[in-house]
């Protein structure tokens, strides 16, 4: 009979196994994407590659095929920093004032949580068609803009409220007494303990919005989005190219979740400092 | 004390900004829609009479209903499915890797997905589901079958095998937290009261997880039952759920008929996220234990 | 009870420990260490059929580790644990005759009281309606009857004692371990429930082995206390043992009262021995085996064996400068400067009128015989 302590660890090795598989399950794909995005001229859309090239990144650049790239990337990145900058605004405000528990917000609460849990498909088909009854054109920079913000300040806001919840109020309490505003104590104490928090909401809202489909597709307007363009193009043809801005995409999404890491640790680091 | 006063104007006044927004972009138009869904006549307008004829029609046609069992079959498969392995993962990262460098670099791993772009992930599928993709060419070269073999992409296999990897991760994070909230003592109380350690794991841990894994359930049901871009992606035009039902009808400009599949959706959600929130007070989650 | 011990190769090997069955608990120089770190360095006792053990010692000594290789929490790297008198040093947790009590009582929280009082009966799968009797019994018996539907979160820190210990007692297991039981509680709470479970123990008859960093507690319900400290046990013996003839100068200086004299032997004569110190040469009493001269020893004098009323007849003598005085109760405790910067401590009971001053400088006398000569090894 084998001890208890080694059947317990055998367990361990199964579920080890099955992460183990998982994890190359769910990144074999990337991986692949990756690598066949690198594939020759003549390469297509699976192995085999038919040589290594950078030639469709160059079409991409170029766009001479395909559409451009370049406009609809541009305007997700815009897209996403306005949203970035606009949650970081309204999700601090918005966990600042739970902290006054007005009457109220235990409702404001699942208000924010609807904003997640509410399908996008629902959302951006609703807003459309609000949309459409209001005579507003639609546009990514304004009625996408809108819904975006609707899909990441939950989000931010959930951020926010996880910081404030491991907020220590006695600095605060500190600052007041002696003789700061309410104001001036936000400002010049309260504000700079929670930056990594912000900065977090911040990235949090770049992403997700620099990543939004469903919500985009209905309010989007004459000038897509990256996101629709590669489904635009994924619709007519798939080519190596696509690959190609998946992973420059990717790539750029792990950067900022690389930078979002980095925040996360910063803020441990600084509110450590208060249990010392 | 702190720099907000409890029910002060200001707490009032920060807060509506957020509210107001949420209200005229998410709870607005969800009305709107259900509005819509009973307008009858023909023209877009809010004069238009109210009437079931759209549910009505909707329920007739045979396809439709079975599209929505379909759906709700499909959803579930992928709940079970992503449960049962979320839950394994969620167990063996938090329970059975002790190096908390191991620990991190796994979670990371895991985590780190949920971050780039759903939409590109499901296209990475593409080239490993193609009748030439790297399944059959695998499973050729191994020598299962000589001929490939079409079931993986434009299939219900595909869609199932890509949504899998996309949202298990939504299945286990919370069961991670609920599991790292488990103090060890409790575990040790129970092996000392003669539990052996499936019992231990059925009597103590799994209750204990189990607000974790509701919510990740919910998560999952309300992702798969609204994601029309990966079945459109992996399943081409092949394959419908509720949520490509909508973009069919509203790409038809049939908006009355989109705003029906559109609440009954919600109404699918609805019942869900209200069993859920039964069980768990999500609110608690985010405060520190 | 004992089905639940499976039977193992090992009890032919055991065989003669079982016609000792009259112990309760052996441990047989068990060892455990995390990586360079040693917990437990070579721990070995003897708990006879229902004694009140207390394991006492600073935080990180290896009391709680030693307990845990008990409840088969943690596996010892070597030696033996025999729970009457059967090896069990692999046996899991749940197949070992006891039960524990957390330091923070460690209460299901998804469960009702009743429940969780339960939960150990369930486990040795016993008929439901004797398990539903014996529940009410326990629960009564422990006054706490009404909480039997309420859940931890809403219990007082008195009440979730009680459940903790209802919880454990209910499969009267024959050894039941504590580890730092009533240190969650309120100061106030403590010597009530201390009471309470010293009379438990001695109504049960079940044998309790109690970790602590209190000495009160240990003395005060201790049968046997066994001091630790490093991994190691410095000294076991009745509180009284501990508290006249302390072995090393580990314990004389844990414990409270005492004060520790190092230094070498000088001269061996006539029963006693004289020791030169830092804060002078003093004469100490010498058991059947003497030290020789020139031995690095310790010795201790209790604080309340000092007198300030110092005549001719004193062989000890001390002259030091009062700092401080404090006051427990019926005692005065006087602090003063010994010649080694160390401090010393003298006792005054009584409520007469205090002859020493702070500030004061006084002589202080004690005869050899007030003295301990530390027998145990040298640090």
């Amino acid at each position: 009979m084998i001890g208890w302590k080694s059947r317990l660890r055998l367990t361990g090795w199964l579920l080890g196994t099955l992460t183990v598989i998982f994890l190359i399950y769910q990144w074999l794909p990337i991986f692949t994407l990756g690598l066949l995005s690198f594939s020759g001229p003549t390469g297509g859309t699976t192995f085999p590659m038919n040589g290594t090239s950078l030639h469709w990144y160059e079409e991409v650049w170029r766009a001479t095929v395909m559409n451009d790239f370049k406009p609809p990337l541009l305007r997700s990145t815009l897209l996403a920093a306005a949203c970035a900058v606009t949650t970081i605004v309204l999700s601090t405000m918005a966990a600042q004032a739970m902290r006054g528990r007005f009457r109220g917000n235990g409702w404001f609460f699942y208000l924010m949580l609807l904003g997640i849990m509410a399908p996008g498909i629902l959302v951006g088909f609703g807003f459309a068609i609000m949309m459409r009854l209001l005579g507003v054109e639609l546009s990514w920079d304004t009625t996408t803009f809108l819904v975006q913000v609707s899909w990441t300040l939950p989000f931010g806001f959930l951020t926010m409220l996880a910081v404030f919840n491991r907020f220590d109020t006695r600095v605060e309490e500190a600052a007041l007494t002696l003789g700061a505003s309410r104001l001036t104590t936000f400002r010049r104490i309260t504000l700079p303990l929670i930056v990594p928090g912000v900065i977090g909401a911040g990235l949090f809202g770049f992403s997700l919005s620099y990543d939004e489909y469903p919500r985009s597709m209905f309010t989007i307007g004459p000038d897509a989005t990256l996101p629709l363009a590669v489904m635009a193009q994924l619709d007519r043809q798939i080519t190596p190219e696509i690959y190609a801005i998946g992973t420059m995409t990717t790539l750029f999404s792990l950067i900022a979740v690389t930078l979002c890491t980095f925040g996360l640790w910063a803020m441990r680091r600084s509110t450590s400092l208060r249990r010392a | 004390m702190s720099t907000i006063r409890v029910r002060s104007p200001a707490s009032y006044w920060l807060a509506v900004p957020a509210a107001a927004w949420m209200l005229g972009v998410v709870v607005v138009p969800i009305v709107l829609l259900v509005w819509v869904s009973f307008w009858g006549g023909r023209t877009f307008s809010t004069t238009s009479p109210l009437t079931f004829d759209n549910y009505a029609r909707f329920f007739a046609n045979q396809t439709y209903v079975k599209l929505a069992m379909s759906t709700v079959v499909h959803t579930a498969t992928l709940m079970a499915v992503t449960g049962v392995l979320g839950y394994c993962i969620a167990y063996f990262l938090t329970m059975k890797v002790r190096s908390p460098i191991w620990r991190m670099a796994l979670f990371l791993a895991f985590i780190v997905p949920f971050w780039t772009s759903t939409l590109i992930r499901a296209i990475a599928w593409i080239p490993f589901l193609g009748v030439n993709g790297v399944i059959n060419q695998t499973l050729m070269f191994v020598g299962v079958t000589q001929s490939p073999i079409e079931a993986f992409l434009y299939s219900r296999t595909g869609i199932t095998m890509a949504q899998v990897s996309l949202y298990t991760m939504m299945a286990a994070g919370p069961v991670v937290y609920m599991l790292n909230s488990i103090a060890p003592a409790l575990r040790e109380a129970a092996m000392t009261l003669k539990a052996p350690p499936l019992v231990v794991f059925w009597r103590i841990v799994f209750p204990l997880t189990l607000p974790g894994v509701v919510i990740g359930q919910v998560l999952v049901f309300l992702n798969v039952m609204s994601d029309f871009a990966t079945v459109a992606t992996i399943g081409g035009n092949k394959h419908a759920l509720l949520s490509n039902l909508v973009l069919l009808f509203y790409e038809g400009s049939q908006i009355r008929a989109a705003s029906v599949v559109a609440v009954l959706l919600m109404i699918c959600m609805l019942i869900g996220v209200v069993a859920a929130l039964r069980v768990v007070d999500i609110r608690r989650l985010g405060a520190d234990r | 009870m004992d089905t639940l011990a499976q039977p193992s190769r090992v009890d032919e090997a055991v065989a003669p420990v079982l016609a000792r069955p009259q112990l309760d608990l052996e441990l047989r120089g068990i060892r455990k260490r995390y990586g360079d770190f040693t917990a437990v360095d070579g721990i070995s006792l003897k708990v006879a059929k229902g004694q009140f053990v207390c394991l006492l010692g600073p935080s990180g000594c290896g009391k709680t580790t030693t307990l845990r290789c008990v409840a088969g929490l943690e596996e010892p790297d070597d030696g033996g644990v025999l729970i009457g008198g059967k090896e069990v040093t692999r046996n899991p947790p749940w197949q070992r005759d006891i039960a524990m009590m957390f330091q923070d009582f460690a209460l299901f929280p998804h469960m009702t009281v009743a429940k969780q009082v339960a939960f150990g009966l369930e486990m040795l799968k016993k008929p439901k309606a004797e398990i539903a009797k014996r529940v009410h019994e326990v629960l009564t018996s422990f006054e706490i009857a009404v909480l039997a539907d309420r859940k931890p979160a809403s219990l007082s820190g008195g009440q979730r004692q009680r459940v903790a210990l209802a919880r454990a007692m209910i499969t009267e297991p024959r050894i039941l371990l504590l580890d730092e039981p009533i240190g969650a509680l309120d100061y106030s709470l403590r010597e009530t429930v201390m009471l309470e479970l010293k009379l438990l123990q001695q109504r049960t008859g079940i044998s309790f082995i109690w970790v602590t960093h209190d000495q009160n507690e240990a003395f005060s319900l201790g049968d046997l206390v066994v001091v630790m400290n490093h991994a190691h046990i410095e000294q076991q013996g009745t509180p009284e043992e501990i508290l006249q003839r302390p072995a090393t100068a580990f314990v004389a200086g844990f414990v409270q009262g005492n004060n520790v004299f190092r230094g070498r032997v000088v001269e061996v004569t006539a029963g006693l021995a004289k020791v030169a110190t830092a804060a002078g040469s003093f004469l100490v009493s010498v058991g059947p085996s003497p030290p020789l001269a020139g031995d690095e020893v310790s010795f201790s004098v209790r604080a309340e064996r000092i007198t300030d009323i110092v005549s001719d007849r004193h062989l000890n003598v001390l002259s030091a400068r009062c700092t401080a005085v404090e006051y427990f109760g019926s005692v005065r405790r006087h602090i003063f400067e010994r010649a080694d910067g160390e401090v010393l401590k003298y006792d005054q009971f009584g409520a007469h009128a205090a002859r020493i001053a702070v500030g004061q400088r006084s002589t202080l006398g004690w005869q050899p015989e007030d003295s301990v000569l530390h027998t145990g090894r040298v640090e």
